[in-house]
């Protein structure tokens, strides 16, 4: 009797130290940055791409920021989901509040593998199973170009968060199951146009956050990518944005690049919902980037419609 | 036997009020503006067609779409009244009625640029980029602050 106490108090300790070891944040090393001057006009590219001030610029009088307020990245918006609520940090180059004394690892470490400078797992409401599909080279731009926008001094406050996912530990299980640098799609290899797509839809352009259905754990169910799914953030559903989707089935490669140019269907229809400055930031992407993305949603496979 | 009349009488009411309700349902003001931005939307379709280079340029059909827009733009105001906040799958939102004042500054800026356009008579893709341009603007403008984010 007391033996198979033993053993199954062994057994015990030996399972919580294997979670501890395989829950522990793993940043990678300073020496594996490549080698590269960091452009910072390049770097306004994919602070573009990324929708970086979609969720970090400081709303203005309770409404998201527009024109050159998009630039102060103080954070503060409040993202209330099924988890609890969100708020969205400060990323300005202030050097207390903000992120201007982290240095170029921290920061890829971050972007790429959610860990923060003090060894803390990330919530993956910050999009970084996205940015780790971008090339690091992307990254060291962006931050160059991040550095150049004015500091904003302002802490925001912690999430509030529903039991269990106070836990942050336990999002170092999660990574293990969903954070991924590979492609979410195979998609013709020799094709420079809908690659070129694939990286701005998969990677910093995180499209897949909204348009892929999410799992009971919150991971992307990856078979029906950029099917659609439950809007998060109220009602209705985010579309299907496949060759398969009916909002969008009928819609010509020239159609999504216009749209993401102008913010009109081609039923002239505007742009709504939290589309808006999605569609606004691939606006200030070149033009062949907005075909290049068109390119990739024509070329990926058919999620059929699914109601939920 | 009193009471049985009274009774027919009410009922009689009722079948014709609900008549009425059904009659009246194309010109609620709901259905009025629905039909409205359809007609819109309809105007808007060629020229970007043309903005986009899959037809050619037609001065007629851009100078037709503004005029419909323009005669929209003078009946929209009336189309929101109390009352019709809510229902029949409205998309407006209810920013029209707490901001009415910036509401009808919306809708007087879309009539401006209308009437600009109208002004500038654009023979020419070239001519209309820059003077049918601004109205698409317009609309995009009131619907990201008055139009129900779906």
């Amino acid at each position: 009797m007391k033996s198979t106490v033993r053993v199954v108090a062994a057994i015990l300790v030996a399972a919580g130290i294997g979670a501890w070891w395989i829950t522990e944040p793993k940043p990678v090393a300073a020496d594996s940055l490549p080698d590269l001057v960091p452009d910072a006009a390049a770097g306004e590219l994919v602070f573009w791409a990324g929708g970086c001030a979609s969720c970090h610029a400081t709303p203005v009088n309770g409404k998201r920021a527009k024109g050159d307020d998009k630039l102060l990245l103080g954070g503060g918006l409040e993202l209330d989901t099924p988890y609890g609520v969100f708020r969205v940090p400060n990323i300005s180059s202030h050097d207390e509040d903000g992120i201007g004394n982290w240095t170029m690892i921290e920061f890829v470490n971050a972007m790429q593998h959610g860990v923060s400078p003090d060894n803390r797992h990330y919530y993956p409401s910050f999009p970084y199973t996205s940015y780790a599909k971008m090339a690091v080279g992307d990254l060291l731009d962006l931050r160059a170009y991040l550095d150049a926008l004015p500091p904003v001094a302002g802490v925001v406050d912690e999430h509030t968060l529903e039991f269990p996912w106070t836990i942050r530990r336990g999002i170092g299980a999660w990574k293990l199951r969903y954070l991924d640098v590979e492609p979410a799609l195979t998609v013709a290899a020799g094709n420079a146009t809908i690659q070129r797509g694939r990286e701005l839809v998969e990677g910093a352009g995180h499209c897949g956050e909204c348009h892929t259905p999410r799992d009971r754990l919150g991971g992307l169910v990856k078979h029906r990518w950029l099917g659609g799914a439950p809007n998060p953030e109220g009602r209705g559903r985010v579309p299907n944005i496949t060759p398969g989707g009916k909002n969008t089935s009928d819609w010509s490669a020239g159609d999504i690049a216009y749209y993401l140019e102008s913010g009109f269907t081609p039923e002239y229809d505007t742009v709504g919902g939290s589309m808006v400055a999605v569609q606004e930031n691939m606006a200030m992407l070149p033009k062949t980037d907005r075909e290049a993305i068109a390119a990739y949603l024509k070329a990926i496979p058919i999620v059929d419609d699914e109601e939920d | 036997m009193h009471h049985m009349k009274s009774l027919r009488v009410i009922l009689a009411t009722l079948v014709v009020a609900m008549i009425s309700v059904a009659v009246a349902d194309d010109s609620d003001p709901r259905h009025e503006r629905h039909e409205l931005m359809e007609g819109v939307g309809k105007a808007a379709k060629p020229i970007g067609k043309m903005f986009k280079g899959e037809r050619d340029y037609d001065a007629e059909v851009v100078m037709a779409s503004l005029n419909t827009w323009h005669k929209a733009s003078l009946e929209f105001g009336d189309l929101f009244p109390a009352g019709s906040e809510t229902g029949m799958d409205t998309e407006a939102a209810p920013s029209i009625w707490e901001d009415r004042a910036g509401f009808d500054e919306a809708l007087a800026e879309f009539r401006e640029a209308v009437e600009a356009a109208q002004a500038a008579k654009p023979m020419t893709l070239e001519d209309a980029k820059p003077s049918v341009g601004p109205v698409f603007q317009t609309c995009k403008g009131c619907h990201d602050n008055y139009r129900i984010e779906d």
